[in-house]
């Protein structure tokens, strides 16, 4: 009577085990078809599971029924542990170190290649530059530049009277310094020269972007006018 | 007989059409114009709220950090801001 209340708990336990395999045996059919929260419970139950099933085994005192079902959900486990890393979520440590060292190898495999896989595609976005960039602008003279501001509507009247009053200003200082005749380099007016190209950016950049990467990109050819005396002289 | 809301439509589409660009939004241009003309001269202000106009090209412009500079253009037509 003992013996056979011991075979009906274990046939019960057995069944229960086949009752628990079907939601986790669709892990096996598809990678991306499985539910994380199966995963997890999965994994969760492998743990828990395991020992009693190895137990069993090498005592092999247990009947036979109850090892064919113990050896289904194992597997399953196996392959619940597998496939956590792939989703790319951040889990618990396997407490079964056997099953973290099985998993590891192919654990490194799907992240390595999700993580090149960008790596691949960004040289190939930044061999491409935009038309505008790749596309060289010619480089603004003063009356160009006097003209595009005057007729750009990123500015107000007032800021343009203003502006214009800073440029004449400055062509003021590099006229005085010509006529001085110093033989020293104008090099002082740099400064100034930089601050009101950094003063016209700052107010077109939003409104008017074109007209500033223009400007921004003939900075050194306004300079190289204004620096040189002679071109500086048929400005004028 | 025009039903009513012909009517309205009718009016709405007529004072759509004629109708000029509105106070706030020339206000709006003015408040960022006086900002403009206010950074660009090396002034403390933030950004312009309000603005009050005295003439042609003359107001007195409210900043945001509670200074007030009236901005003209002089005889010599250059652009000034006075702080009041």
């Amino acid at each position: 009577m003992r013996t056979i209340g011991i075979l009906l708990i274990a046939l019960t336990a057995a069944c229960a085990g086949v009752k628990q395999a079907p939601p986790a045996s669709t892990a096996q059919s598809g990678l991306l078809l499985v539910d994380p929260w199966l995963l997890g419970r999965n994994q969760d139950r492998t743990v828990a599971a395991e020992p009693p099933r190895s137990e069993a085994i090498r005592e092999a005192a247990a009947p036979a029924p109850s090892a064919a079902p113990t050896h289904e959900p194992a597997t399953i486990a196996i392959q619940a542990v597998k496939i956590e890393p792939a989703a790319d979520a951040p889990a618990a440590p396997p407490k079964n170190q056997h099953a973290a060292k099985a998993a590891a190898p192919t654990a490194k495999a799907p992240a390595m290649a999700s993580a090149s896989a960008p790596t691949v595609e960004q040289p190939r976005k930044s061999e491409e530059p935009p038309a505008a960039v790749r596309k060289p602008q010619p480089p603004l003279d003063i009356a160009t530049l006097k003209t595009r501001l005057r007729e750009t509507n990123a500015i107000g009247v007032f800021t343009k009277l203003a502006l214009k009053n800073q440029v004449d200003d400055l062509l003021q200082q590099f006229r005085a310094h010509y006529l001085s005749g110093q033989k020293t380099s104008v090099a002082a007016l740099r400064q100034p020269y930089d601050m009101l190209i950094l003063k016209v950016l700052a107010l077109i950049q939003d409104s008017d972007p074109s007209l500033a990467q223009t400007i921004s990109g003939s900075r050194e050819a306004i300079w190289g006018i204004l620096a040189d005396p002679v071109k500086f002289n048929s400005l004028s | 007989m025009i039903a009513p809301a012909r009517t309205a439509a009718l009016i709405f589409s007529l004072a759509a059409l004629f109708a000029g660009p509105s106070p706030a939004a020339e206000d709006a241009s003015l408040l960022k114009d006086l900002t403009a003309v206010i950074m660009l001269l090396g002034l403390p202000c933030g950004q312009v709220v309000s603005v009050q106009r005295h003439a042609d090209n003359d107001h007195i412009a409210t900043c945001k950090d509670g200074n007030r500079y009236r901005v003209f253009v002089n005889a010599e037509g250059r652009v000034v801001a006075q702080k009041q």
